[in-house]
């Protein structure tokens, strides 16, 4: 134990004084600052102003066409950053109609226009269609804004022609004003709702930079004891089993340097956007745990990858297959945010590998989550860790000792099987 | 110091279907210098790393300084291995510091004998260098110093002296003699058959795995003695040639270099000549470990 305690302490301080450890640590500012823009980003183009859209109408129920007017007036005077401008078409009688609809859905189509409206002919009287068309279907909110402001027209019509006076309606149709609290945190409070989908990405990429990146560190470390040679030196003092988890503390060390440093900053971040309380005392515990098991997990699989080969290029090819493990919960955030209760979530929760990614990522978009889960989930993956370790140690003691070729994944499987 | 510091009881370990030893025995008297000795793939790293533990052995059982497992005596050894470096990075007080302390020595023990090691292989104004940038000699020098700093009892030593100039190697070799001469045993193996005869107390032959023969040097050379002589005469030689008893003439500087027949007595030589030449010098040349291997397995050991 102690010999482990040594060879941690070497790696630790020979890691910390690398060029490449201390750019990291310059670099953590600079990653949180995009990450920064990119949520204001993010809230400009949900809320921020956007260029006006241009709108041809063809109007064939005349009846409307006071109110649709003022409807359009009206929407552009209280929304100045959604603007919509409207250029009307006439005409009298469907043959000509025909030819005009023809020619302004050729115009949308060539980007004179963002859409078309035609209008036909007795919309009052629910006889006549609606048609919109346009290019921008993945606009989702033009049109039912567009909609909306016919139907408002449509109805205000059918008041004035029942001598109700429009304003009275919009008076006795007053709604009650109403906050959302979210109670998900200790704290009840109502939250920048942008800001809350991307808590539990920060806490995703926390969690991924700390268990991937860092184990990089250490398979780097490997890869250059062995080719410097000095592998062979340090197993005359300790076991190749004392020398991997000596290797695995030293760099875990550093892990959770880096980690408090950027979770630092994170939580810096996440509090300026008024929802720094979902980081809870709970939360901490849960990361900790399973930054502790995801690290054991994915460091082993790199300190026997790194033991194989004889530099980066090589451990390229055998890293592939936990690198696309890793990355699916990267890629499968934002259905496992919306739904953290949802199947995929569930599933990919008990995959031990992507486990910690996972679980921190429910755990931050839905604190309730079952305990019955984490639980399990916690005792997989610590079931996981021993088995995984134990295969890593049979490679690594055969893998340190071979120059030349490397292993393919079913040659290192012999290895495992075969010592 | 106890016992044998190291008994190795017919241990094989096989790659693939490649053996790379086969049933080996051996026993290493303390306080000696033990050679490995065989032509490179014989088995001797191979040996030496079972020894060190470092790859488990299919069959057979090794004892080190007393112990079946290797990790209770890590701490007494020092093992040089054929395949060796230090950490680029760090300096030449530091690499021996961590390996010292790896080893188990404490602060105090290492800034003692750290000094004096540096010193005595002239590396004093080196200590805090980095260790690449150290030439290849030094280099080798400070691994030396990385071995020994723990003042092991036994030393295991893969080809220690490979790529070293002749005065390194004269330094390195008295520090081993010294160190034998302390009571420590070590284990020296190299395919330089030369080297090994100038040092080795004891000596164990392996060839393709298996033990060709193994005992003190003084034993080994006279199990196969050899039936060349070594004469100088004065007079005329070529009926030599013709004797019976002579398979062949060898002429060296003004020496002759006779191997005799099969059997065939020096003394029996002597009396046959020594009436019909003067004898200026006549030796009974000791056969080299080189020409007994060769005896003994055969041209497929030549390199």
């Amino acid at each position: 134990m102690n010999k482990i305690l040594k060879v941690a302490r070497r790696e630790f301080f020979e890691t910390i004084k690398t060029k490449a450890f201390i750019i990291g640590i310059l670099l953590a500012p600079v990653i949180m600052g995009i990450a920064f823009l990119f949520i204001r980003f993010q809230e400009k183009t949900l809320t921020g102003p956007r260029p006006a859209k241009k709108l041809a109408l063809l109007n064939l129920s005349e009846e409307v066409s006071a109110e649709l007017d003022s409807a359009f007036a009206q929407h552009n005077q209280s929304n100045p950053q959604r603007q919509i401008v409207l250029k009307k078409y006439s005409e009298e009688n469907l043959p000509g109609a025909d030819a005009r609809v023809q020619e302004l859905k050729e115009a949308v189509r060539e980007g004179e226009f963002d859409a078309f409206l035609f209008l036909g002919k007795g919309v009052l009287d629910s006889v006549g269609r609606g048609q919109f068309y346009t290019k921008k279907a993945a606009d989702i909110t033009f049109f039912p804004s567009v909609r909306y402001l016919v139907n408002d027209a449509v109805f205000k019509t059918r008041f004035r022609q029942r001598d109700i006076s429009p304003e009275l309606i919009a008076e006795l149709r007053r709604g009650v004003p109403m906050d959302e609290v979210d109670l998900s945190g200790k704290v009840e409070k109502k939250r920048n709702k942008v800001a809350m989908m991307f808590v539990p990405l920060a806490f995703m990429f926390l969690m991924f930079f700390g268990i991937f990146a860092v184990s990089q560190v250490l398979l780097m470390s490997v890869i250059e004891e062995k080719t410097s040679r000095v592998i062979e030196v340090i197993l005359s003092a300790v076991s190749p089993f004392q020398l991997m988890a000596g290797k695995i503390l030293g760099i875990y060390a550093v892990g959770l340097c880096l980690i408090s440093l950027y979770g630092t900053v994170v939580y810096a971040t996440i509090s300026y956007y008024g929802a720094g309380d979902v980081v809870s005392a709970g939360m901490i515990v849960y990361f900790i745990i399973y930054y502790l098991l995801g690290f054991l997990l994915i460091s082993s699989m790199l300190a026997a990858i790194g033991s194989a080969c004889n530099d980066i290029k090589e451990s390229q090819t055998l890293m592939q297959p936990v690198m696309l493990l890793l990355m699916i919960p990267l890629f499968a955030w934002f259905i496992i945010v919306q739904r953290p209760e949802g199947t995929l979530a569930t599933v990919l929760s008990f995959i031990p590998p992507m486990t910690p990614l996972v679980m921190i990522l429910r755990l931050a978009a839905h604190p309730d989550l079952p305990l019955f889960q984490i639980i399990a989930s916690i005792l997989l993956l610590a079931a996981s860790v021993p088995a995984v370790i134990w295969a890593a140690a049979k490679i690594f003691r055969t893998g340190i000792l071979m120059y030349g070729k490397p292993p393919s994944l079913r040659e290192l499987i012999r290895w495992v099987r075969y010592n | 110091m106890p016992g044998d510091p190291l008994v190795i009881d017919s241990i094989s370990k096989s790659f693939g279907s490649v053996e790379a030893v086969c049933s080996l025995s051996a026993k290493l008297p303390p306080g000696c210098i033990y050679g490995f000795l065989g032509p490179n793939g014989a088995g001797k790293t191979t040996t030496i790393r079972m020894v060190m533990d470092i790859i488990h052995p299919d069959s057979g059982q090794l004892r080190v300084l007393g112990q079946s497992s290797i990790e209770t005596v890590r701490d007494r050894i020092g093992y040089m291995p054929e395949e060796r470096g230090l950490y680029r990075k760090m300096s030449v007080k530091n690499v021996i510091a961590y390996l010292g302390s790896l080893h188990g020595m404490d602060k105090a023990g290492l800034d003692r004998a750290i000094p004096r090691w540096l010193e005595r292989m002239e590396l004093s104004d080196w200590g805090d260098k980095k260790v690449e940038e150290l030439s290849r000699g030094m280099q080798q020098k400070l691994q030396f110093i990385a071995t020994v700093i723990n003042e092991p009892e036994l030393l295991i030593l893969d080809e220690p002296f490979s790529g070293l100039d002749p005065l390194n190697l004269d330094l390195l070799k008295n520090i081993v003699l010294g160190l034998r001469d302390e009571g420590r045993s070590v284990i020296f193996s190299t395919h330089m058959m030369e080297q090994a005869e100038r040092i080795c107390d004891y000596i164990l032959l392996i060839n393709n795995g298996q033990k060709v023969i193994d005992g003190s040097l003084e034993q080994v050379r006279a199990q196969y003695k050899s039936n060349a002589l070594l004469v100088e005469l004065e007079g005329e030689t070529d009926f030599i040639r013709k004797l019976p008893i002579v398979a062949g003439v060898k002429k060296e500087d003004r020496k002759l270099e006779v191997s005799l027949a099969g059997g065939a007595d020096p003394q029996e030589f002597l009396k046959t000549i020594v009436d019909k030449v003067r004898v200026l010098s006549f030796e009974v040349k000791a056969p080299s470990l080189h020409e007994i291997f060769v005896q003994l397995v055969g041209g497929e050991a030549d390199e």
